[in-house]
């Protein structure tokens, strides 16, 4: 909707020409964008898991996610703690009986067995004597046996978290070690879409880059990118994936982003080779070659925003992708390390648990999933729809 | 003609008599192998399935009581047990006479019998640089003048089967002697190995490169047919000599259902034994629920659907009359240190308190209960439980005790830092690296010592890489901490032990743990007979192990067999893996098929 023209008067001082502020290209997809209802409210779902994002990322949220407040498999408490019989139960027979007195004694030497004796006993590290220098040998040869006698009876081991306080049930279920599912899929949610954003964001840089040269200059450059992106897109993409990842040799996020950058850039490649090549005949461009504006300044200052909206609609593509792939990897193995939970960890979990019928890691990973990969879909869908000038009829005035 | 129909009578009374001696051709058996097997070959061949079926084609001079537990040694090919001389370096042997292996256009029609000289040639093929035996190690180095042969042979190119090598010689038909070079006891299960059984010379002359399909034993089965990685089908030897199923019952109230069933049977029974090879073990429980198998070891991920909350076998199963054999194999799972490690590894009290609080750090409850789900044992030493030298008395020192390893640690100078993890005494950062692969339940484990870990404060990563590399890594002592598993070749303790002896660094010691004490130790039992002596010894090589914190010793796995109520006599044996052939299959029970 333009500005309304303030007409002051009808002879203009040459200073105030009437300047008639259309509105930029973001004003107006905004404006589009505001009015397509689908693209508001997947918005908004995007919305609130970048805020789950951050809150857990910041350590506000489901920072306790390892902890292991249920019992082994705990069931969703909607389905109450009866569900499917709960846990697995020990054998009937004792699986191991309780230590008894060997005849055997010892003639090994311990050479810190009278340590372990006296901490065994109760004592604190600080009131044990200090270890007899390494010459003097002054071991007690019985000492494993005093520790077994003053130890071993009727000292009871200080548990890490006992297993009577554990939950029954937890809101949505427990993992194999009793953790809160929920707040896994919470912690979960944290690397994918960091991993899925991260990764969007190298593979769109690189891809924009390689674009912009390739289109920009053709001739020689574009043949040596060209042929780069042949041989690359050539390879099947989960034998690429796999060989990046083991040249990387390290597991971790970063090398999932890195996996999944260096090898997703291709798509967007394409199409921004294609956008330069058509942008760089304009007459826009040629009249800053006419300024001595430099390549690099008229590839990214003139381009440059007059493409960004095909950045931006290939990148919101890849973080739908990536966050899909980091599953795939975390499935196949190649995924987050031990202490990092994401979406395809739990649901590499799930695959074996689904046989003994304990769906709920699946159905809350998979669930939360496919939420934000849907809404962020749409939301794309939403954005290029706006920011397509072509498309009329949307505009609303 | 009133004496010719005697003859006939005479006739026919003999030939009721011999078939109700051989097995019934009705008598069919089915089972599957998760593995494909390799060939037929017991000289090249070294993965366990192919062996399943070579040790029911060719006999060994000893074998296994199909009952007794400790497994025991018992003749097969030998009339008797050896005469042992000299502390243990001379075997004599006496050969069965009238063992016949089975006709073969190789022997052009002629009746060929099993002679000493047949297991000379044997072993000589065993040795031959040019067959790779993967079982040479057993022979090398332990016979008197092989050596010398295998080094000439190297050296021509050939092996020289007509040299006399004095250390193994038929002195007649029947009798065979063996001379060592160092008394070894334990050169009894080398010959009761399955592998080591008799082949006749002109069937491998005769087969050349094909021989790996035609194994030509005086077994009781022969190959009948073989599909290479799909079936293979095994018929009774209708020419086998036969033997009477008399094994002593063990306690185990099991043995008395076995012995019920068996005893005075002339074996084998079954006529026809058909495996097939079905790799995945969604597929084999399918197929053992449709009853197209017959006894299936069942997988873990399945035992959910098995069995019921108070760990028995559900009713569905009971119905239909399905039993379960529950054994302990004879394996141990344990995790290594590596010894020329310079954060875990060194014999310093700072270091074995280290290691020592690692392995009580560990949460080996977690272990069996959730991640085996209950199918495995405690393992309190080196020596799994059917195996000579187990002592089921024996309490492991190292037992998980998280308080004390942080008690420990703190007293050894192991300072917490702010972070939460505990530094070296020496203000160094403690990280400590496992070796792992990429498998799920890898990671299952890797979780678990992760939060093991972290409850002592010690910073643990993971380096994933494959098997086989993680494997040469080991033997080249650059792994840091490495889960590994060992099953029984033979029922003595010193086939674990081994594992543990500082001169075999680079071979199977894959911590490379060179203790003085314990090198002495395991020297001594290895000249020693069987005896309370030698388990006494191997009692102090186990604490010698523990007090300097070698190996993290987990567990050893349960096995649970599924056995359908027409097959009956199954027990698992802790060595031989064919036990079909002691064996039989009621017809009368076989139904709904």
């Amino acid at each position: 909707m333009p500005h309304d023209i303030p007409l002051k008067s009808a002879t203009l001082t040459p200073r105030e020409v009437p300047h008639t502020v259309s509105p930029g290209l973001w004003t107006l997809a905004w404006r589009r964008l505001k009015t397509d209802y689908v693209g508001t409210v997947s918005l908004a779902i995007v919305a609130i898991f970048v805020a789950l994002m951050i809150l857990s990322g910041f350590g506000l949220i489901a920072s306790d996610w390892s902890k292991e407040t249920g019992v082994n498999y705990a069931p969703p408490s909607f389905l109450g703690a009866d569900y499917e019989g709960g846990t697995p139960a020990a054998p009937a027979e004792p699986a191991a009986a309780p230590p008894t007195a060997s005849e055997y004694k010892s003639q090994i030497v311990d050479p810190i067995g009278d340590v372990i004796a006296q901490l065994k006993a109760g004592k604190a590290p600080s009131e044990v004597p200090a270890a007899p220098a390494e010459e003097e040998k002054s071991v007690d040869p019985l000492a494993d046996i005093m520790a077994e006698i003053r130890g071993g009876k009727g000292a009871k081991k200080e548990a890490t978290a006992p297993i009577e306080e554990r939950k029954a049930t937890l809101p949505l279920g427990g993992d194999k070690w009793g953790r809160d599912v929920l707040k896994k899929t919470i912690k979960g949610s944290e690397t994918s879409i960091f991993v899925g954003i991260a990764s969007a964001i190298v593979a769109t840089f690189l891809g924009t880059a390689f674009g912009a040269l390739a289109g920009y200059y053709g001739r020689w450059v574009d043949d040596v990118f060209n042929w780069f992106y042949s041989v690359f897109s050539s390879i099947p993409y989960l034998l690429l994936v796999l060989a990046v990842a083991a040249v990387l040799q390290q597991k971790g996020i970063l090398t999932i982003i890195l996996i999944l950058g260096l090898t997703g850039w291709t798509g967007t490649f394409r199409l921004l080779r294609a956008e330069y090549l058509k942008h760089k005949a304009r007459e826009y461009v040629q009249a800053a070659d006419a300024l001595g504006a430099s390549n690099v300044r008229r590839m990214f200052m003139h381009i440059f925003p007059n493409v960004s909206h095909v950045v931006l609609v290939q990148m919101s593509i890849l973080v739908v992708a990536f966050i899909k792939s980091e599953v795939i990897l975390s499935f196949l193995g190649f995924g987050v390390p031990v202490d990092v939970v994401s979406w395809g960890s739990m649901l590499n979990e799930a695959q074996n648990e689904l046989i003994l019928g304990k769906w709920w890691q699946l159905a809350a990973a998979g669930t939360a999933m496919a939420i934000l990969v849907t809404a962020f879909a749409l939301f794309t869908d939403a954005l290029r729809d706006a920011l397509d000038p072509k498309l009329k009829g949307r505009l609303g005035s | 003609m009133y004496g010719g129909f005697r003859v006939v009578i005479a006739v026919l009374g003999l030939a009721a008599a011999a078939s109700a001696a051989a097995a019934d051709p009705s008598k069919v058996l089915r089972i599957a192998f998760p593995v494909q097997e390799t060939g037929f070959d017991p000289v090249r061949v070294s993965d366990s399935y192919s062996n399943t079926v070579n040790e029911v084609i060719f006999d060994r001079l000893l074998t296994y009581d199909y009952l007794a537990r400790p497994a025991k040694l018992v003749p097969l090919a030998a009339e008797t047990m050896p005469e042992i001389s000299d502390n243990g370096r001379t075997y004599l042997f006496k050969i069965r006479r009238g063992i016949y292996f089975t006709p073969d256009p190789a022997f052009k029609g002629q009746k060929r019998e099993l002679t000493a000289e047949d297991f000379v040639y044997t072993f000589k093929r065993f040795a031959d640089p040019k067959n790779r035996s993967p079982w040479a190690f057993m022979i090398e180095g332990k016979i008197e003048g092989l050596d010398e042969q295998i080094e000439a042979a190297r050296k021509n190119g050939s092996f020289n089967y007509k040299a006399t090598i004095p250390g193994m010689v038929a002195l007649d038909k029947y009798t065979l002697r063996f001379k060592l070079k160092a008394p070894d006891y334990l050169f009894q299960y080398t010959v009761a190995h399955p592998p080591f059984g008799a082949m006749a010379r002109e069937v491998v002359d005769a087969y050349g490169d094909d021989l790996q399909g035609h194994p030509i034993g005086s077994g009781p089965y022969i190959l009948k047919e073989w599909k290479r990685g799909t079936k293979i089908t095994l018929e009774a030897n209708p020419d086998y000599r036969g033997f009477v199923w008399d094994f002593e019952p063990t306690a185990d109230p099991w043995d008395q259902e076995v012995v019920k069933a068996m005893r005075g049977k002339m074996m084998p029974q079954i006529g026809r034994v058909e495996i097939s090879i079905i790799e995945e073990d969604q597929s084999r429980w399918l197929a053992f629920n449709q009853k197209e198998l017959d006894y299936l070891a069942l997988p873990a991920t399945f035992r959910p659907q098995v069995f019921g909350a108070d760990n028995k076998i559900n009713k569905q199963w009971t119905d239909q009359g399905v039993t379960l054999y529950r054994g302990i194999d004879p394996d141990i799972v344990y995790t290594f240190f590596n010894f020329r490690d310079p954060i875990v590894g060194g014999f310093a009290k700072e270091k074995i308190a280290l290691r020592r609080a690692i392995i009580m750090g560990y949460n080996l409850d977690e272990e069996i209960r959730i991640i085996r789900k209950y199918q495995a044992v405690q393992a309190q030493m080196p020596i799994p439980v059917g195996v000579v030298g187990y002592d089921p008395n024996y309490r492991s020192i190292n037992q998980y005790d998280p308080v004390l390893a942080n008690k420990l640690l703190d007293y050894f100078g192991y300072k917490k830092g702010r972070d939460g993890y505990r530094t070296l005494p020496d203000g160094k950062p403690l990280v400590v690296h496992q070796a792992t692969e990429s498998a799920a339940i890898n990671r299952d484990f890797n979780e678990l010592w992760k939060k093991s870990m972290d409850a002592i404060g010690v910073r643990i990563v993971f380096d994933v890489s494959k098997f086989a590399d993680n494997l040469k890594a080991a033997k080249a002592c650059q792994l840091m901490m490495w889960g590994a598993a060992w099953t029984a070749d033979y029922p003595d303790g010193d086939n674990f032990m081994q594992l543990l002896y500082g001169p075999n660094t680079g071979q199977s010691n894959n911590g490379c743990y060179e203790s003085k004490s314990f090198d002495a130790l395991y020297e001594k039992s290895r000249v020693m007979s069987p005896s309370p002596e030698r388990n006494l010894l191997f009692l102090d090589m186990t604490r010698q192990m523990e007090v300097d914190g070698a190996w993290s010793l987990h567990v050893s796995r349960e096995r649970n067999q599924l056995i359908r109520p027409w097959v009956k006599g199954y027990k698992k044996h802790p060595i031989l893996s064919a036990e079909f052939e002691y064996m039989d299959v009621d017809t009368r029970g076989v139904s709904g098929l």
